[in-house]
């Protein structure tokens, strides 16, 4: 009996001390691009601060915060995240009210607020694809950013230029009318 | 001999009718807020004629239920929000305790906006005790259906869990949970807290479209009440029940069992879901004030009372056998009611 209990210590004092380094580790995926709702603090502070209530995605009208199950490791279970091309962020900012710990920060609606408060990412474009850089006129992200000639600038043949504006809530991505898309927001895991 | 002193006010044995309702009430609101969110997003949409048959008949009958009470419901449907975890009711946020403390080792810090709304809880559970467990928690329906399934299945030849655990292990369950959410930086007893998950499975069901992992885990704990222990996560591991016990510990409202009307028939210790031992003046901190004890004694023997300890034991019930045949010894005449 005595060696049992010993080896059943051993066992559960190794899952213990392993645990923490365990759930930490598992934490980042580079392989998953997803952004987290906009006013997010970065991703360390975001994970200690939200409680997994789901009070953002209730609110969001947009239906595009969705919950991570673990696919992208435990410390992430049921929080928040976004993925640009399946729905994007619309910037109603109602996200941010809602939540009761301030893990998205609460920003108002307003163009001035929003440019300076939310970082969710930055829009990319691949030359190789964007039908504007093959010859061929397009402009739909232009069209689809909602703050056009501050985050997107159009040159010649409608090719998109992103400025450091960019708020990187993913119309864009959602909009372009390539498959894959020509435009696609790199998330910034420093405070969105 | 058998005159009823103090008896108890009559409203308190059907508390717990009212207690069912209450409980009722909440786990129906975790259904209709997330029905109500995706009306909503329909609404807010503005494009009634692209959504398929079936989400217009939903449509169609969340506007028949809503419409009385609101004009716009896009902005006039968000009095109530949430979940039994962290919500909002009428614009006071409140947050389930255990989330506070959670995210107060989480984060090493204490952000007190979010401490704060954990506050109005805390102070109830102070003067009340354990009463979320026993008349708010979604679990705790789930749980008490579960229990009657299990009566069911005794009654139908199964056999069904009925260990007696440590009820110390859920502190232990508490003490684990907040460290390794300081040690992982993650709120860990979210996962584990089953108001908490079910409110988020109901939520994911009904608004994205399925249960995630939480589902299975709650599964798992019904099969645990089921197979080892009535109740047993609620009276052994919960994190949550742990730490409302602890703060309902010196609560100034609960039961009592009055003497002079106890007839030592023990219902009172048969119906307590949480294996008290009110026959013996044992409530404890971990009564959770349902009163199902005072619903179910014959002899309305049970109240509540204002002290801020549970009494001392004081000895056999006055109608039962014990305190009379003691009685009897104390006459040396007359034993002539002690025929029982």
């Amino acid at each position: 009996m005595q060696r049992r209990t010993f080896i059943k210590a051993m066992g559960v004092g190794a899952a213990t001390a392993l645990a923490p380094a365990a759930v930490k580790s598992a934490r980042f995926r580079p392989s998953l691009r997803y952004l987290r709702p906009p006013g997010a603090l970065a991703e360390e502070e975001f994970l200690s601060r939200c409680i997994r209530c789901g009070q953002c995605g209730e609110a969001c009208p947009n239906r595009c915060i969705k919950y991570f199950s673990t696919e992208n490791g435990v410390a992430s279970l049921d929080t928040p995240y976004i993925i640009p091309r399946e729905k994007a962020c619309i910037l109603c900012m109602k996200c941010g009210e809602v939540c009761p710990t301030d893990a998205i920060a609460a920003i108002p609606r307003e163009a001035g607020a929003i440019i300076s408060g939310v970082k969710m990412g930055m829009a990319r474009v691949d030359k190789k694809i964007c039908l504007s850089y093959q010859g061929k006129t397009c402009g739909v992200c232009y069209r689809a950013c909602p703050l056009p000639d501050v985050a997107i600038r159009v040159g010649m043949l409608e090719q998109p230029h992103v400025s450091q504006a960019c708020v990187g809530c993913g119309l864009c991505e959602r909009s372009c009318i390539q498959i894959p898309q020509a435009i696609r927001i790199i998330p910034n895991r420093k405070g969105a | 001999m058998s005159v009823q002193a103090n008896k108890p006010l009559f409203i308190w044995r059907h508390l717990n009718k009212l207690r069912w309702l209450v409980m009722s009430l909440v786990f129906f609101m975790l259904i209709l807020l997330p029905m109500l969110h995706v009306y909503q997003t329909y609404v807010s949409a503005h494009a009634y004629d692209l959504l398929s048959p079936s989400e217009q008949n939903f449509y169609d009958f969340m506007e028949t239920i809503t419409a009385p009470f609101v004009s716009d419901p896009e902005n006039e449907l968000d009095a109530i929000k949430g979940t039994t975890w962290s919500g909002t009711f009428f614009g006071l946020k409140l947050s389930d305790p255990l989330a506070a403390a959670g995210q107060v080792a989480a984060s090493l810090k204490f952000y007190w906006p979010f401490v704060l709304t954990a506050l109005i809880p805390v102070a109830f559970t102070l003067v009340f005790g354990r009463f979320f467990c026993g008349w708010l928690c979604p679990a705790t329906f789930l749980y008490e259906l579960n229990t009657t399934l299990g009566v069911w299945l005794r009654k139908a030849g199964l056999r069904t869990g009925n260990r007696r655990l440590d009820p110390r292990l859920k502190y232990i369950v508490l003490v684990l949970g907040l460290l390794l959410s300081a040690a992982s930086g993650s709120i860990v007893l979210a996962a584990v807290y089953p108001p908490a998950v079910v409110g988020r499975e109901i939520y994911y069901a009904i608004a994205l479209g399925g249960f995630g992992v939480g589902a299975v885990f709650f599964v798992v704990t019904l099969l645990f009440d089921l197979l080892v222990a009535r109740r047993g996560f609620c009276r052994y591991l919960c994190p949550g029940g742990a730490l409302y016990s602890l703060l309902g510990r010196f609560r100034p409202i609960r039961i009592k069992r009055i003497v002079e009307n106890c007839n030592d028939c023990a219902k009172c210790n048969a119906v307590c879901e949480f294996g008290l031992d009110p026959l013996r003046d044992n409530f404890g901190m971990e009564c959770n004030n349902c009163s199902a004890c005072i619903a179910v004694c014959p002899t309305d023997a049970m109240t509540f009372v204002v002290r801020m300890q549970d009494f001392p034991y004081q000895g056999p019930g006055h109608l039962g056998r014990h305190y009379r045949r003691q009685q009897g010894k104390k006459q040396t005449i007359d034993d002539s009611d002690e025929k029982a």
